[in-house]
């Protein structure tokens, strides 16, 4: 008896420590190839062509150094923050409005506006590349802040609007009836029991225009053309993608280029997961 | 007899209030929506039919003429449209064999808490999701370079090892695919695993069902409807795959790595611009995404919902 409990619990603990090995196995392939980068970009180049796997015998910060500077960093990071606040602030406030009269105003033409929102959720971008950049040249925005912020909130609109009027049908209807017989406006019905109450879903929605308005790459690629503009992303591909040779530089870069969001990720990871699964399993 | 006529007017002044309130809510969504999205998607079918090139549409040099589907002929006999095609393939293939499988093994490892540390595995693991798809290309393009950390890894297991042009350049770019979006199936099954009463599993266990029989028969059947959607949203994500190759390789060599949407980026932006077969190829995209969107919609009748 004491024979085969004593097995049993053998292959539970074999078991165990299979999955444990699977998993860490996973997690190690997942994060390595970014600590490589991290460690390499501690090395000169030199020492690169040398010492390609291993730790820094000479740690420095040379490579940093010069990217920073030579990269122009803090003006791309800049420009990243006005596209991303201004894309998520707008898109905010219009998908909470337009949310706002899908879910509480009865309007015939609610069908057909929410439907096309809804086509929108699936409908990928890239496929319409390139009348989007026609479109932009035709009306004398290419190369303009606004042509850039523009698409980047029209795209952003078909998730808030999702979420948005999702959350807001969730509200009591009595709430703004009763505000109605007092005779609230519906903007001031709007500002006053809408929006704090929309708090939960719109730091989702926050989380998720964020992300995909940082990482964006495709668009501002093809709608600017000008240093000024450009974002981060743009930005490191054009300095890290053309030092082919200068790994410790390009190092330095593309790690500059991914602690933001990595920070931002650490920061928020639970809301970054949650806004993820009920983003992707509904788009 | 005077008190219900203020009484009709009130009624009435109060519905064109509401009407115009509605308006005013939703127009600014509406406009910027339309004008990003649906115009677009609708101009480029009207564009692909003619021979527009750029420039003024109205009063240009060359006058805009109706060509039918002059580019599309042109596009289904070019040996790179279906090259691309082929590659987009490959990404849907990866997906549906590579990240779903292994998104949803992982999820129920950590689901069924047969590992402690859950938040740790799945932050980690997600981890290259978040990271901007620029860097991320750039970084394997260098691992993977002759003067790269890859030559030297392998050298380590096989010390002959020589770099030399790889036959099918497209496997690193799946294999970063792969190590890249395995992370998001991994978060919507946990999401979805989680909706699961775990008293039905318990319960099982307890009769003695074995954890091969209460993942057969108690949480597939209850995933099915997220494994179908899954599988759609590999096909839409192939669709989408253009920062990655764009920055990684480029589409090359030769045009081996490309997808339709770099292809589509080559027509337009690389050489001579060549706009109306840029917007047949663009044509091409959206009637595939809408046909993946009835099929989400045909989905979602016969599974219940994208819950």
């Amino acid at each position: 008896m004491a024979d085969i409990k004593d097995t049993k619990s053998t292959t539970a603990r074999i078991q165990t420590v299979l999955t444990y090995a699977v998993m860490i196995f996973f997690t190690l392939m997942a994060i390595y190839p970014l600590f490589w980068l991290l460690m390499n970009s501690f090395k000169t180049t030199t020492e690169f062509q040398l010492n390609k796997l291993g730790f820094p015998k000479a740690w420095t910060l040379i490579n940093y150094k010069d990217a920073w500077v030579r990269g122009k960093f803090p003006h791309l990071i800049i420009n990243s923050m006005i596209y991303t606040g201004v894309t998520t602030v707008v898109t905010l406030i219009f998908s909470f409005m337009a949310g706002f009269a899908f879910a509480k105003i009865p309007h015939k033409a609610t069908k057909l506006l929410f439907g096309s929102f809804i086509i929108g959720l699936l409908l990928t971008l890239q496929s319409i590349m390139v009348p989007l950049f026609l479109l932009i040249n035709w009306t004398g925005l290419y190369n303009t802040r606004l042509g850039v912020l523009i698409p980047y909130i029209g795209i952003a609109m078909p998730m808030g609007i999702y979420l948005g009027t999702d959350y807001i049908k969730s509200i009591p209807n009595a709430l703004i009836e009763s505000a109605r017989l007092d005779g609230a406006s519906y903007f001031r019905i709007f500002i006053s029991i809408i929006v704090p109450m929309a708090i939960p879903v719109g730091v989702t929605l926050a989380i998720l225009t964020v992300t995909g308005t940082w990482n964006e790459f495709m668009l501002i690629n093809i709608l600017t053309s000008s240093d000024a503009l450009k974002s981060l992303p743009v930005g490191v591909q054009k300095f890290a993608g053309a030092l082919s040779s200068d790994f410790g530089k390009q190092f330095a870069a593309l790690v500059i280029g991914l602690i933001p969001m990595l920070a931002f990720y650490l920061a928020f990871r639970k809301e970054i997961t949650k806004g993820v699964a009920a983003g992707a399993v509904k788009g | 007899m005077s008190k219900e006529v203020t009484k009709k007017n009130t009624l009435s002044s109060a519905i064109k209030e509401q009407k115009r309130s509605y308006w005013m809510l939703v127009l600014p969504a509406v406009v910027i929506y339309l004008s990003v999205m649906a115009f677009p998607t609708i101009f480029s079918i009207v564009l692909s039919m003619t021979n527009y090139n750029g420039g003024k549409i109205f009063g240009g040099r060359v006058p805009i003429e109706f060509v039918g589907m002059k580019w599309y002929k042109l596009l289904f006999v070019d040996e790179y449209f279906y090259l691309a095609l082929k590659n987009n393939m490959w990404i849907v293939l990866v997906s549906v064999l590579g990240q779903i499988p292994l998104g949803f093994f992982l999820a129920y490892v950590l689901y069924r808490g047969l590992v402690k540390k859950t938040d740790f595995f799945q932050t980690m693991i997600y981890l290259p999701c978040v990271i901007s798809t620029v860097v991320i290309g750039i970084l394997w393009k260098s691992f993977f370079s002759p003067n790269g950390a890859f030559p030297e890894l392998v050298r380590l297991v096989n010390p002959s090892f020589e770099y030399g042009v790889s036959n099918h350049p497209i496997l690193p770019v799946l294999f970063v695919i792969l190590w890249m979006y395995t992370g998001t199936y991994l978060i919507i099954f946990m999401a979805n695993l989680q909706k699961i009463d775990s008293s039905v599993i318990e319960a099982a266990r307890i009769d003695g069902a074995s954890e091969i029989q209460s993942l057969r028969y108690i949480i597939l059947p209850a995933l099915s409807g997220v494994i179908v959607v899954s599988c759609i949203l590999a096909i839409s994500g192939s669709l989408k795959s253009f920062d990655l190759i764009y920055v990684m390789t480029g589409g090359g060599p030769a045009n081996q790595t490309s997808v339709l949407s770099v292809y589509m980026f080559d027509k337009a932006f690389k050489g001579a611009p060549n706009y109306p077969l840029a917007n047949a190829i663009s044509t091409v995209m959206v009637t595939i995404s809408f046909l993946l969107i009835g099929l989400t919609k045909w989905a979602e009748s016969k599974f219940g919902g994208r819950e």
